[in-house]
């Protein structure tokens, strides 16, 4: 309904699509870059491209599921572009800092949540997306598979191996908790 | 550690992590930003084409020999409206080349036609050289009735046919001599008869 009121030269249907979906389309891309927390540039970006594309949108798939889409393009292209910068790391320091904040957090400190994240960041992208996709954003296999265009089975064997990844690496922080 | 413990301590470690920051986007502000990247991707290689035919501009002139010195304005509409004036006696100088030889092919051509008109013979003199053709035929045919033939009165009837009929030629004044002669032979003969005839009726 709002696709098609902005189609029809309405421009407050898109701010109410930006209203409804940018606090997920910034949770994902926040996930997908390894929790940076300004995500801004990134939101910007897929907004703007779903601005210039939505009029092209087919409808084929939730708008949810094509915001995502849209995220995970643009993540993929961010972090492609920040590697190529030779002084860039990925700044782990600020998420410590917040997760030492969060002392409320009984079962695991600040400092094994910050390895966690490390971890999923450590992650090959191909299982980084999966993982997040799945686990955090909690999408359903079938969405993720078209989202990513691959098959179920294809999916399956990148969550198992990533799933291997993280309990090899994680093994010794979740003894530690149980 | 089963995919439902992983679960949890993801979403546990994404939840101890601060919420995701950005600022306030808006469709008209979108549409804006829209504008100017589409300006600045049609600009680029406008730009880029315009300096690179601005270098090669200045390339081209800078490595051009130096040109000689345009001569004024005056001098140029001077030599203009000369190579005007040749070109239009130019012009005159072969009209006139084409409006003489025309004369010469239309006199060539008359004068073809008088050659060919003064080779036909007058038909006039021709009718004329053939009465006086057939007028002599006449008197010569008579001459000998009269002269080796002794055929007077046929000879007389010949000469009067070539004066009947052509009273003008002149065979027709030897005709009439003849007749004459004829006639004074006559009185003479018959003279001569009748002095012999009183000379004998007087004796």
């Amino acid at each position: 309904m709002l696709v098609e009121r902005f189609r029809q030269g309405d421009d407050s249907a898109f701010d109410r699509i930006v209203e409804r979906h940018a606090a997920e389309v910034a949770a994902l891309a926040n996930r997908l870059l390894g929790w940076p927390q300004d995500v801004d540039d990134v939101v910007q970006e897929v907004f703007l491209a779903a601005l210039a594309g939505l009029k092209t949108f087919r409808g084929d798939c939730r708008l949810r599921s094509w915001l995502f889409t849209i995220t995970l393009n643009k993540c993929r292209h961010h972090r492609r572009r920040l590697s190529r910068r030779p002084s860039h790391r990925i700044d782990e320091t600020a998420a410590t800092l917040c997760l030492n904040e969060n002392a409320e957090m009984k079962a695991i400190d600040a400092e094994s949540f910050a390895r966690v994240r490390r971890t999923v960041q450590a992650l090959p992208p191909k299982y980084r997306e999966v993982v997040v996709l799945r686990y955090l954003q909690g999408l359903e296999t079938a969405e993720i598979c078209r989202m990513l265009g691959v098959t179920t089975n294809t999916l399956n064997v990148r969550l198992t191996r990533a799933r291997r990844k993280l309990k090899d690496d994680l093994d010794g922080l979740m003894k530690e908790t149980t | 550690m089963s995919e439902e413990r992983i679960r949890e301590l993801l979403q546990d470690a994404d939840r101890a992590a601060e919420p995701p920051l950005f600022g306030q986007i808006k469709a008209t502000d979108l549409r804006q930003r829209l504008r100017r990247r589409r300006l600045v991707r049609l600009g680029m290689p406008a730009t880029a084409a315009a300096v690179l035919l601005l270098g090669f501009g200045t390339w081209t002139l800078h490595s051009r020999p130096e040109a000689p010195a345009s001569p004024p304005p005056d001098k140029i509409a001077s030599l203009e409206e000369q190579v005007r004036q040749l070109q239009a006696q130019t012009d005159a100088a072969l009209q006139l080349v084409h409006e003489v030889l025309a004369q010469e092919r239309q006199q060539q051509r008359l004068a073809a036609l008088e050659a060919e008109l003064a080779s036909i013979s007058d038909p006039r003199e021709e009718i004329e050289r053939q009465v006086d053709k057939t007028a002599f035929v006449l008197v010569y045919e008579a001459d000998q009735l009269y002269r080796e033939l002794n055929e007077i009165e046929s000879a007389v009837e010949a000469y009067e046919q070539v004066i009947r009929l052509f009273p003008q030629n002149r065979w027709a004044n030897v005709a009439r001599q003849r007749l004459a002669e004829i006639r004074k032979v006559k009185i003479n003969k018959s003279e001569t008869e009748g002095d012999s005839k009183c000379g004998s009726q007087s004796v």
